[in-house]
């Protein structure tokens, strides 16, 4: 199209002659700026949901009530004894150790590898899975040997009128 | 034409921080401290009012002398 702007007055037979259709779009300064401030907006809001998660769980919402049950009484546990129980449920198999005069441990024994039925060994201090010698530690319930890298999911056990009753269970670790 | 790169630098500097307080508040509670987890969710937030305060402050500096004359009317 033949250059309206070189006469005076030019001939405006149009409205468009002065856009640069090819600029029209170009990331300036400014939009720049809004385009860092609207990214924040939206870190804003995606951080949202993870505070009304850790809000949850602070709050105990997500914690799941259990029975209270009676394990055995204190005098029937020698220090560095166990006491196999089961615990939730009927098939669940759990074992509570005492560790020492006032300490209590007591965890859910299926081997976090395969689902063995994992053993005290006194004299070892150990807790120890016999299908692949798979050892937890008996304080923490981690893993300490063998093929097993998850812990063991741990029972909130309470001391009460002379006896070890089970209170809960803590959430197993993926 | 004189460019203020002043608002660019900040709102670079508060993307960054958002990306660190997510990366954190995410850890956080992954690690189980939730607490942690809701202080970095908070301050999150509390930067973009802050990046939109430092958008409308520096959205017309800088410019020629005539520019900001004609910003400032």
């Amino acid at each position: 199209m033949a250059n309206h702007n070189d006469q005076r007055p030019f001939k405006e037979d149009n409205y468009t002659h002065n856009i640069n259709r090819n600029d029209e779009r170009m990331l300036d300064r400014r939009g720049f700026m809004k385009t860092m401030a609207g990214a924040a907006g939206v870190f804003a809001v995606a951080s949202l949901p993870w505070g009304a998660v850790a809000a949850k769980e602070l709050m105990g919402l997500s914690e799941k009530e259990y029975p209270h049950h009676k394990i055995a009484a204190i005098k029937d546990i020698p220090v560095g004894e166990s006491v196999k129980f089961d615990y939730p449920g009927d098939h669940d198999s759990a074992l509570l150790i005492r560790l020492s005069e006032e300490k209590y441990a007591a965890y859910q024994n299926a081997c976090t590898h395969l689902q063995c039925p994992v053993f005290w060994e006194k004299e070892e201090k150990e807790m120890i899975c016999p299908c692949h010698h798979g050892k937890f530690d008996a304080a923490t319930g981690a893993p300490t040997a063998g093929p097993p890298r998850r812990p063991l999911p741990e029972i909130k056990v309470r001391v009460k009128d002379g006896a070890v009753y089970a209170v809960g269970v803590k959430r197993y670790e993926t | 034409m004189k460019r203020s790169y002043l608002g660019v630098i900040a709102l670079c500097t508060t993307l960054l921080l958002n990306i660190v307080f997510m990366q954190l508040a995410v850890h956080q509670y992954f690690y189980e401290n939730y607490a942690a987890t809701l202080i970095y969710t908070v301050l999150n937030i509390m930067l973009f009012p802050l990046a939109v305060i430092i958008y409308k402050r520096e959205k017309n500096k800088g410019g020629s002398q005539s520019d900001e004359k004609r910003n400032v009317s």
